[in-house]
C-alpha cells in the first residue's frame, strides 16, 4: 500500500480545515455503525475534538445485566449442587440439560439486548469499542457455556476499556470466562497449562515473533492458581508456583500481573493494539512498515491509556486519508445495526428475524469462531452471505407477518410495543420527504444518507435515472423511492463504509 | 424437456452477462478476479447436462406441527383422554390403517397415500429433546445431537461433500430456498452457489426494477481493484442467477392448478425451476404458523389444508411434466406438540412427530412405529425413529451421497426409497 502521508505525519491531528461533512460521515460510520444526518449536522460545527469527546467519554454507558442472565447467575451454584448430588446419570443429565437450555435462552436474550443497546446512536461508538476489545480478548460462549460469565467478561472489558491497557489485561486474566476459555483453571503448579500464557503474548499483547517458547513456559507458571467459581475469581496460593521465573531475559518471583507489566515493557506491545485497531477500524490491508511506531510511541508515553489511543487514532490525519474512505467491508453486526440506524428502526425482539440472519451472514454474537476472533474483511463476503444481506434488507421493508410468529415471539413483540419500541419495518414517513424532491436532489439525498461512496457521479446518475421515470402520483413516487432505497442498501457500495 | 429452450435466451454465465451488458469490456478490463471465473466457465462448458439427477425438496413446517392431530391414533383411548376437546373423532379421520388416520384437512395427501406416493414416518425425533423453537430448529437443520452445537447445516455438508472440487456449472445454484432468510440447513464450509427467493415471490414488477437498478450499479466501474470491485463480482453471480430464476418462474406454465396461497406458489416456483433443468439438487420451502398454543383446531386445519393441497398440486404438476421420477419431497418440523392439550384449547411444545415423504419413487405407506400414549398428564412422547435416520436414508438412498460423511455417524436406513 502506497500512502500519500509520511509515517511521521500520519498520526498528527487532522487539521480543522479538513473537518467537514464527508469527514464526519467517515468518522461516524467507522467509529460507530452509521452516519445519521442529524449527527453529521451536529458534529461539523463543534469540531473533531469535541466530537471525539462525545464518542469516547471518560466513562462509557453501561450495558446492564439482562434479567435472564442475572437469574442464571443466581441459579448457577444451585445447578452445580444438583449436578454433584444427582443420584444417577439420568438425573444428572436432566439438570445439565436444564442448565444448558437456560444459558441458551439467556444468551439469546442478551444478544438481542446488546443489539438494542448498541443501536442507540449515543452508545454506538462505545459499544463498537467494546466489541473491538472483545475481538482481541476473545472468549466464546460455545466453550464457556454460561451466559452469565460471558456478560461478566464484557462488563470487565467495559469497565477497563478507557483506562490503562495493562489494567485491562490484568482484569481480563481474572475474568472467569477467560479462566474457563483458555484453561487457566487447569493451570497447576505441578502441571502448568500454557494456553492462556501463549494467547496472552500471541493474540492479546505482543504478536507472533515477539516472545520465545521459553517465555511462554515461564509465564504459564506465573498464572498458576488462577481459579474461578460461579463467576468469582479466586487465587489458589497452593496451586501457585512461587518459584523464580525468567521471562524476556528478566528473573524474579513474578506474579501474573508482573508478567503483564513485563510484556508491556516489550517494544512490540506499543504497536500491537494499534495494529489490531487498524484492521478492525481502518483497512483490511496492513499499513506499510514504520507507520505504527509513531502512534505506539505516543500511546506508550500516555501510560498505554486506551482513551488516549482511541482519540489519537480517530483524530489522526491517516484515519481520514482518502485512500481509506468508503472501502472497508462492514461486518454483519455493522451491516445490521447500520440498517437499523439508517432506517430509524428498533431492533426487533425476535431471535429468528435478527440473530438468525446475523448467524447466516457469519457473525454470531459472543461466539467468535476461535481465539483469533473474527477475521473480517473479504471473509465476510460469499454468495451466500451476500444473498442473506440482501434478504435482510428486503425483510426490513416488509411488515412483520404476525400470523407466522411463534407464541413466545408474539409475547416479546407485545412487550416491546408496550415499551414504546414498535418500528420494526421501514415506515413511509422516513422516505416521504425524499419522494417529494426532484430526481436529482432525491438521488443526492439517498446517496449522501446511506453510502460512503468513492465513485459518486455515475452511481448518482443511475439512481437519478431510476427516479426520473417516476409518475406524478404521490403514492407511486413513494413506492419507487422505496424500491430505490432497497436497491441502494443491497448494492455493493452499502456493504462498504 | 421444456427446460433448455427457455434458458438459452438469456445470459447464464458471468461472461455472457458482461457481453450482454454492453459495458462489459470495461468491467473485464479492470477485473483482477476474472481469470478464476473464466477458467471455471470454460471447464463448466465441458461438463454434461445435469438433468435427471435426483432432487430433494424440503418443506419446513415452522412453529412445531402437532403430530397427534396430523396422524391420529383413533383407536387409542389415551388419545381421547389426552385430547378432550381437540381429539378428532374416528369418523372424521382419513384412515390409513386400522389404527391411524390423517387429519380431515389432508384429503389430497390421503389420496397420494393410497396411490403409494406418500410415506408417513411415525414418531420421528431425537434423544434429549429441546423444546425451544430456535434451538430445536437448529438441531434439525444441522443434524446435530441435542448437546452438540454445529454451525454447518446438513444440506451444506452434503454440498461440501458432493460439490467440492467440481467446477460449478455456470454458477447455477445447487440449492434454492424460498424462505425469509437462508436456512441454516444450507450453511456450509465451502462456498456453494445457493439462491434465495422471498415466499410469495414478492411483487414481480418491483423485483424486476430492483434487479435492473442493481445491475446498472454493479456494472459501474470502480476506480481500482478494491473491495468494491470484489463485492461487485460476487453480486454479479447472484444477479445472473436471479435473472435466470425470475425468467424461468415468469415463463412457467404449470400443468396443475395450484391453490392461491404463498406456500403453493412457492411450490409452483420450485416446479418451474425443476422443469427448467437447473442443476439445483435441493430446494427448501417453508410454511409457518404451527405454534398453536391456543385455539389450535382451526389454525392447524387451515395449515394442513394448505400443506396437503399444495403438495398434491406440486406432485400432479411434476407428473404431468414427467419430472416426478426425479423429485422427492420431505417435510420436517422442529418438534411435535404435547400430547395433553392445554387450558386454551391448544397444545404446548413437545417432542416427536410424524413426517411425510412424497414422490413417485417413494416406498409409500406407514413406516416406523406409533408412539405410546400411556402417558401421565403433560408427559411427552418418546421418539422411535431418529430424524437422522430419515436424513441418512435420503442421502444414501436418494441423493447417492454418503450419510456417514455428512452426518458424522451411522444412522440406520428406513425402507422409504
Amino acid at each position: 500500500m502506497q500512502l500519500k502521508l509520511a509515517a511521521t505525519e500520519a498520526w498528527q491531528p487532522l487539521p480543522a480545515s479538513e473537518w467537514n461533512e464527508a469527514a464526519a460521515r467517515h468518522l461516524l460510520r467507522r467509529a460507530g455503525w452509521s452516519a445519521l444526518p442529524a449527527d453529521v449536522v451536529r458534529a461539523v460545527p463543534v469540531g473533531l475534538p469535541a466530537t471525539l469527546d462525545r464518542l469516547f467519554p471518560s466513562t462509557g454507558p453501561v450495558f446492564a445485566q439482562p434479567r435472564l442472565v442475572a437469574n442464571l447467575q443466581e441459579d448457577t451454584p444451585d445447578f452445580a449442587r444438583k449436578i454433584a448430588a444427582s443420584a444417577s446419570d439420568g438425573e444428572r443429565r436432566l439438570v445439565q440439560r436444564e442448565a444448558r437450555e437456560r444459558t441458551q435462552l439467556a444468551l439469546q436474550d442478551m444478544s438481542i439486548r446488546w443489539l438494542q443497546f448498541a443501536a442507540q446512536p449515543e452508545n454506538a461508538a462505545y459499544a463498537k469499542w467494546i466489541l473491538f476489545l472483545s475481538d482481541v480478548y476473545v472468549v466464546s460462549a460455545e466453550k464457556v457455556k454460561n451466559a452469565a460469565l460471558i456478560w461478566q467478561h464484557f462488563d470487565i472489558i467495559a469497565r477497563n476499556s478507557l483506562g490503562p491497557a495493562p489494567a485491562l489485561a490484568k482484569a481480563v486474566s481474572r475474568s472467569p470466562a477467560m479462566i474457563n476459555y483458555l484453561d487457566l483453571n487447569q493451570n497447576r503448579r505441578e502441571a502448568p497449562n500454557e494456553n492462556f500464557a501463549r494467547e496472552l503474548f500471541e493474540l492479546f499483547l505482543l504478536g507472533e515473533g515477539h516472545y520465545s517458547e521459553a517465555d511462554i513456559k515461564e509465564a504459564a507458571r506465573a498464572f498458576t492458581g488462577y481459579r474461578q467459581q460461579y463467576g468469582v475469581f479466586r487465587f489458589a496460593p497452593r496451586q501457585h508456583d512461587m518459584r523464580a521465573k525468567t521471562i524476556f531475559g528478566q528473573s524474579g518471583l513474578f506474579s501474573g500481573d508482573d508478567v503483564i507489566d513485563l510484556a508491556f515493557q516489550q517494544p512490540a506491545a506499543a504497536t500491537f493494539l494499534p495494529k489490531e485497531m487498524v484492521s478492525f477500524y481502518l483497512s483490511d490491508v496492513a499499513l506499510p512498515p514504520g507507520y505504527l511506531e509513531p502512534l505506539g510511541e505516543t500511546w506508550h508515553a500516555s501510560g498505554f491509556d486506551l482513551r488516549a489511543l482511541a482519540r489519537n487514532f480517530f483524530g489522526s490525519r491517516i484515519f481520514f486519508a482518502q485512500e481509506f474512505r468508503g472501502d472497508f467491508i462492514k461486518s454483519p453486526v455493522q451491516f445490521y445495526l447500520g440498517l437499523v440506524q439508517d432506517l430509524q428502526l428498533n431492533v426487533a425482539p425476535l431471535p429468528r428475524q435478527v440473530l438468525v440472519p446475523l448467524r447466516q451472514m457469519g457473525q454470531t454474537l459472543f461466539t467468535p469462531p476461535n481465539v483469533r476472533g473474527w477475521v473480517g474483511g473479504r471473509t465476510w463476503i460469499s454468495s451466500a452471505t451476500l444473498a442473506q444481506r440482501r434478504q435482510l434488507v428486503e425483510s426490513l421493508f416488509a411488515p412483520i407477518r404476525e400470523d407466522t410468529l411463534n407464541a413466545d415471539e408474539q409475547i416479546e413483540l407485545m412487550a416491546a410495543r408496550a415499551a414504546g419500541r414498535s418500528a420494526f419495518s421501514v415506515s413511509d414517513q422516513l422516505l416521504a420527504p425524499i419522494s417529494r424532491l426532484e430526481p436529482t436532489a432525491a438521488a443526492d439525498a439517498l446517496v449522501a444518507n446511506f453510502l460512503a461512496l468513492r465513485s459518486a457521479p455515475e452511481f448518482r446518475g443511475s439512481v437519478r435515472q431510476f427516479l426520473a421515470n417516476n409518475s406524478a402520483d404521490e403514492a407511486q413516487r413513494l413506492r419507487r423511492v422505496r424500491r430505490a432505497t432497497v436497491t441502494l442498501l443491497q448494492s455493493p457500495e452499502y456493504q462498504l463504509c | 424437456m421444456p427446460a433448455n429452450h427457455s434458458t438459452a435466451a438469456f445470459p447464464t454465465t458471468r461472461r455472457e452477462f458482461l457481453q450482454a451488458s454492453g459495458r462489459g469490456i470495461g468491467l473485464l478490463a479492470f477485473s483482477h478476479f476474472a481469470p478464476a471465473f473464466l477458467v471455471n466457465s470454460a471447464m463448466a462448458a465441458t461438463t454434461g447436462p445435469e438433468t435427471g439427477r435426483p432432487i430433494l425438496v424440503l418443506v419446513q413446517l415452522a412453529g412445531g406441527n402437532d403430530g397427534l392431530n396430523t396422524l391420529v391414533p383413533f383407536e387409542d383411548a389415551n388419545y381421547y383422554r389426552l385430547r378432550p376437546t381437540l381429539g378428532l373423532a374416528k369418523d372424521k379421520v382419513l384412515q390409513l390403517s386400522d389404527t391411524v388416520g390423517l387429519h380431515p384437512s389432508c384429503g389430497a395427501l390421503h389420496e397420494l397415500f393410497h396411490d403409494g406416493k406418500l410415506a408417513v414416518v411415525q414418531n420421528v425425533g431425537y434423544p434429549n429433546p429441546n423444546r425451544s423453537h430456535f434451538r430445536s430448529t437448529e438441531i434439525w437443520e444441522t443434524a446435530s445431537g441435542s448437546n452438540e452445537f454445529l454451525s454447518e447445516g446438513w444440506i451444506g455438508r452434503y454440498l461440501d461433500n458432493a460439490c467440492t472440487g467440481q467446477p460449478a456449472d455456470d454458477h447455477d445454484p445447487v440449492g434454492i430456498h424460498i424462505s425469509n432468510g437462508v436456512p441454516q440447513s444450507f450453511q456450509s464450509h465451502h462456498d456453494h452457489p445457493t439462491f434465495g427467493l422471498i415466499p410469495g415471490g414478492g411483487n414481480r414488477r418491483e423485483n424486476e426494477e430492483n434487479r435492473q437498478l442493481l445491475e446498472s450499479l454493479v456494472k459501474q466501474q470502480p476506480p481500482e481493484n478494491d473491495n468494491a470491485a470484489f463485492l461487485k463480482h460476487t453480486l454479479m453471480d447472484a444477479l445472473v442467477t436471479e435473472k435466470k430464476v425470475q425468467r424461468v418462474i415468469g415463463d412457467y406454465r404449470p400443468s396443475a392448478s395450484y391453490p392461491s396461497n404463498a406456500f403453493a406458489s412457492s411450490l409452483r416456483n420450485v416446479a418451474a425451476l425443476i422443469a427448467a433443468g437447473l442443476p439445483t439438487r435441493v430446494y427448501f420451502v417453508s410454511l409457518s404458523g404451527f405454534d398453536t398454543h391456543s385455539n389450535q383446531a382451526n389454525q392447524q386445519a387451515n395449515l394442513l389444508a394448505r400443506l396437503s393441497s399444495g403438495l398434491a398440486a406440486f406432485q400432479e404438476d411434476l407428473e404431468k411434466h414427467r419430472l416426478d421420477g426425479q423429485v422427492m419431497t420431505m417435510t420436517f418440523s422442529e418438534f411435535g406438540r404435547r400430547p395433553s392439550e392445554n387450558e386454551s384449547r391448544g397444545t404446548d411444545h413437545g417432542t416427536a412427530a410424524p413426517l411425510f415423504v412424497m414422490g413417485s419413487r417413494v416406498k409409500g405407506g406407514l413406516h416406523g412405529t406409533a408412539p405410546s400414549l400411556a402417558l401421565a398428564a403433560n408427559q411427552d412422547l418418546t421418539f422411535s425413529t431418529d430424524f437422522r435416520s430419515v436424513y441418512a436414508t435420503m442421502l444414501d438412498g436418494w441423493m447417492h451421497s454418503s450419510s456417514q460423511a455428512v452426518l458424522g455417524g451411522k444412522f440406520g436406513a428406513l425402507p422409504i426409497v
